[in-house]
C-alpha cells in the first residue's frame, strides 16, 4: 500500500497512518477526535498532519506473529515509527465506538 | 581469544543476556548491536511479548519483552534498560528485532553437547559455570516454545 500523502495521528500511545485520499473528515468525537475514512471512522487522540513522501514498507515478521490486527505497513516518520492502516480493513482497536444516542431506550 | 568465531572443539559464541530472573544465551553471530533501551510505541491489542515498535537506524523494527517470550518472572524492577537487537527468523526470511532485557552479561562458549534440548526458539538449557543458562534458537523465534 503507497499513497502520496498520509494523514498521521495518533492513538493508545502510538502514531498511526492512513491514505490522505480516503479520509472524509475529521470530527470531534467524545473526548478525543474521529477520523473518517471510507465507510470507517478511526478514534484518535490527536491528529498530527498530512505528511507526504513516505517510505511505507510490509509488517516485519515479528508484528505479524505478535499483532493480529491487519496493519497496511510500517513506515518512519520524524524518527518515530507509525503503523499505515487501512479503512477497508481497520484495526479494531482503533474504530471509534459510535455516539451514544442519548435517548431513553424502549422498555 | 576471539569469540567471534564458532570454535568446535570449545562451544559456540553467545552473548548471555539477562531477563527478569533468566539468563538466557544468544548466539553471538546473530547478535546486531546492544544499545540503551530504544523508545518503545506500544500497539494496542498486540500480544504480550510484542513490546511495541521503536525507530533503530532508521528503519522501523519490532521490540519484543524477552522476559515473557521465555515465560521468565519479571523480576522485582522490570525496567529493560537494554535492547539487543538481534538477526531473527528462517535464515531466508530473517530480520531485525529487538529483545528487551535487563542486562547483557557476557560472551561465552557453550558446548552443543552441553544443551540439554528443549522446543522451539528454545534450543535448551545449559549450565555456564554454576548458572542455568536458556539457550535460543533465534532463527525459530516466534514459534510457541
Amino acid at each position: 500500500m503507497s499513497a502520496a500523502s498520509y494523514l498521521l495521528f495518533r492513538r493508545g500511545g502510538g502514531l498511526w497512518g492512513v491514505a490522505s485520499d480516503e479520509v472524509v473528515r475529521v470530527a470531534p468525537h467524545a473526548a478525543g477526535l474521529a477520523v473518517e475514512a471510507g465507510a470507517t471512522a478511526f478514534a484518535a487522540d490527536e491528529v498530527v498532519g498530512v505528511v507526504a513522501g513516505l517510505a511505507v514498507r510490509p509488517l516485519p515478521l515479528f508484528v505479524r506473529r505478535f499483532w493480529s490486527e491487519p496493519g497496511a505497513g510500517l513506515a518512519l516518520h520524524a524518527g518515530e515509527p507509525l503503523m499505515i492502516v487501512d479503512p477497508r480493513q481497520p484495526p479494531p482497536p482503533f474504530l471509534s465506538p459510535p455516539e451514544a444516542s442519548g435517548g431513553t431506550p424502549d422498555v | 581469544m576471539d569469540l567471534s568465531q564458532s570454535t568446535p572443539a570449545l562451544g559456540r559464541s553467545h552473548l548471555l543476556v539477562r531477563a527478569g530472573e533468566q539468563v538466557c544465551a544468544l548466539p553471538v553471530a546473530a547478535v546486531r548491536r546492544v544499545v540503551r533501551a530504544l523508545s518503545v510505541h506500544p500497539l494496542p491489542g498486540a500480544r504480550p511479548e510484542l513490546a511495541g515498535l521503536a525507530e533503530f537506524a532508521g528503519e522501523a523494527l519490532a521490540v519484543l519483552d524477552l522476559s515473557r517470550l521465555l515465560g521468565a518472572p519479571l523480576g522485582p524492577h522490570p525496567a529493560f534498560p537494554v535492547t539487543v537487537v538481534v538477526w531473527a527468523g528462517p535464515l531466508e526470511r530473517r530480520e531485525a528485532v529487538g529483545l528487551a532485557a535487563d542486562e547483557a552479561l557476557e560472551v561465552v562458549l557453550i558446548d552443543d553437547a552441553a544443551v540439554v534440548p528443549g522446543a522451539g526458539f528454545l534450543r535448551g538449557d545449559a549450565m555456564v559455570g554454576a548458572r542455568l543458562v536458556r539457550v535460543l534458537d533465534l532463527e525459530r523465534l516466534g514459534e510457541d516454545a
